[in-house]
């Protein structure tokens, strides 16, 4: 599986950019070149020597901040996709299998869920439940679960139908064999393409939550909150957005290339079969 | 179905049968669209009712109290109970909520712990902005990305769907925040054509007004210029496949008559689909450009409160943008139904 994204052109470019932020995840705090919370008297420089994108509005270490801050971005949108995923994968599958009542409920409840402004709740929910983000994350894992739904749903209702499933269960296979052999099998790929789309969708939620200073003490650096000080600086260093920017828009870029990948490498070899 | 169209026998001859089949048509829209109300409410009501009850329930789960906010971190506990007797703290949960909830639907969102005023007076002040802003921001959204993704369908696989489908993909990864910093950065500090922040009423005139909403209204539209013209193009791609292109072709129609009647209408089904969840988006992207834009609207007072932890704007907010929400789809579910009636029977 891993090696056939990888043979596509775009499932290299995600693999370089997901691996590289997974790298800045966990290392990021120990290759930071100096320390990302040291004000020093060289305040708003440019890029040098000694601080390669230069410093902010207390002559902070610009690069040792960024690469400080990237867990906490990392983190929380692997939070929002595993609790998207924890809370809709099974309802999806089960919506096909436990009667109309239940299909009916979830339905609703979905679209429901998929139509609240998950922003505006991740705010309100951080910031009343008292600091670090983990709760909001939660919470907007949740908004984004319908999904799972939808995708597990889909793909389970294809396979509910099909003759080799109903062939499995007269050769008196049981529920659980069924699922596990055969549901399994369909449900996997676009769940992966889920969770891929979610992680992005995390991850503009934590820097969205960050730039707005919700779920984080002041001094720690995250990149939304290294955005949002730019901003008071605009005067001075137009140019300071650029590399948060760019590290946000890569990040997600790296999740939808992902997705488009996994995608592709679930997708075509079925339909070539097929014929 | 092909065949029940040539039957001779439905043709109606008679222009009185041809007004009373008008007069039948006429009632089905209508009875359509209140099916398609009804099912919205019969779905709305236990929704409402589940959502504002965890609403409410966030000022218990918090454990905030208005006397914190009041007396500081110093106050003795009885006059903590004095003030949160005062606003019915002390009374029991289920009771509170039934106050909350009778006072809510009679358009009474209680009184902000902050200042003591009306959460539904503040609310007001400031949804006028976000509602312009999300407005522009939807025009933006549905223009651009209509012309874009009629565009790269009516020329596939050319340079002008490669560029377009590129300039998407960069479009859909960009977070309405950081659209929002560059374009403060390029057109209001660098080139100032646009003022930086702040929000001028309609009343003071057309272009104060559009001046100061066009930015962040494009900051919000980028994600919804990218949605639609992604989802028009590879819909009207599909339909473009159909038998009945072939044979409206063949009939010697037009390509305007088979883009605009066929293709179109077709194909334009899941776009309005995707627009119906990208309402949300707009309300939840309110709370950041609204910040960066300096626009005191619904997002900024949303972000404020919650900050401040005063629970009752909170609570405020979340219903008001959740009734905003679903008046917005059930708007989209009856257009849906007009326009494609496939739709109405279901997934």
């Amino acid at each position: 599986m891993l090696q056939r994204i990888w043979a596509l052109p775009t499932g290299k470019i995600a693999f370089t950019i997901l691996g590289l932020v997974l790298f800045l995840a966990v290392f990021g705090p120990w290759i930071a070149p100096q320390d990302p919370l040291a004000a020093n008297p060289e305040t708003l420089t440019g890029p040098s020597w000694q601080h390669w994108l230069g410093t902010d509005y207390l002559g902070r270490d610009v690069l040792s901040r960024l690469l400080d801050g990237s867990r906490t971005s990392i983190i929380g949108s692997l939070q929002v996709a595993l609790m998207a995923m924890a809370v809709g994968v099974l309802p999806g599958i089960l919506s096909v299998y436990l009667g109309r009542v239940f299909e009916w409920t979830a339905l609703r409840l979905v679209d429901t869920l998929i139509s609240l402004p998950f922003l505006v709740f991740a705010v309100a929910v951080t910031a009343l439940l008292g600091n670090g983000i983990t709760q909001a994350m939660l919470t907007v894992g949740v908004l984004v679960s319908p999904l799972f739904f939808r995708v597990s749903r889909a793909a389970t209702l294809t396979v509910a139908r099909s003759q080799y499933v109903e062939a499995a269960l007269i050769s008196g296979a049981s529920f659980g064999q069924v699922v596990r052999r055969h549901v399994w099998a369909k449900v996997l790929p676009p769940i992966g393409i889920a969770l891929a789309q979610t992680i992005g969708v995390g991850f503009v939620v934590v820097s969205s939550l960050t730039f707005l200073g919700v779920g984080v003490q002041p001094p720690a650096p995250t990149w939304g909150g290294l955005l949002a000080s730019d901003l008071g600086y605009l005067d001075y260093q137009p140019w300071a957005p650029v590399v948060p920017a760019l590290l946000i828009m890569g990040t997600v870029w790296g999740c939808n290339l992902m997705a488009d990948a996994l995608r592709d490498v679930s997708g075509r070899p079925v339909v070539e079969r097929a014929r | 179905m092909a065949v029940s169209t040539v039957s001779p026998v439905t043709a109606p001859a008679v222009p009185q049968a041809r007004t009373a089949d008008a007069a039948v048509r006429a009632q089905r829209v209508i009875g359509r669209i209140l099916v398609v109300i009804a099912q919205s409410v019969a779905i709305f009501v236990p929704v409402f009712l589940v959502a504002t009850f965890v609403t409410f329930a966030l000022r218990s789960i918090s454990g905030l109290s208005p006397a914190r906010m009041q007396l500081g971190e110093q106050a003795t506990p009885e006059a903590i109970a004095r003030i949160e007797e005062q606003w019915g703290l002390d009374r029991p949960f289920l009771a509170q909520y039934w106050t909350w909830l009778s006072d809510m639907l009679r358009g009474n969102l209680g009184n902000s712990w902050s200042n003591g005023a009306g959460v539904a007076d503040l609310i007001g002040m400031g949804i006028g902005i976000s509602l312009s802003v999300a407005a522009l921001a939807l025009v933006i959204g549905i223009t651009l990305g209509f012309a874009f993704g009629a565009l790269a369908a009516l020329r596939p696989q050319t340079w002008i769907d490669r560029t377009i489908t590129a300039v998407m993909t960069v479009f859909s990864v960009m977070p309405a925040f950081v659209v929002g910093i560059v374009l403060v950065t390029v057109f209001a500090v660098g080139l100032g054509w646009f003022p930086a922040s702040g929000y001028v009423p309609l009343e003071l005139g057309l272009w104060p007004w559009l001046s100061h909403i066009l930015l962040p209204a494009l900051a919000l539209s980028l994600d919804v210029v990218a949605d639609v013209a992604r989802q028009l193009r590879s819909g009207l791609i599909a339909a473009y496949r159909e038998n009945y292109v072939i044979g409206a072709a063949v009939r010697g129609l037009s390509p305007r008559r088979i883009f605009l009647r066929h293709v179109l209408r077709n194909g334009i089904g899941p776009t309005l689909a995707v627009l119906g969840l990208k309402f949300p988006a707009l309300i939840g992207g309110a709370v950041v450009t609204e910040w960066i834009f300096g626009l005191q609207g619904f997002g900024r007072f949303a972000n404020d409160s919650a900050q401040a932890g005063d629970v009752p704007a909170v609570q405020g907010v979340l219903v008001v943008s959740i009734v905003l929400v679903v008046v917005f789809n059930l708007i989209v579910n009856i257009v849906l139904g007009r326009l494609t009636p496939a739709s109405q029977r279901g997934v």
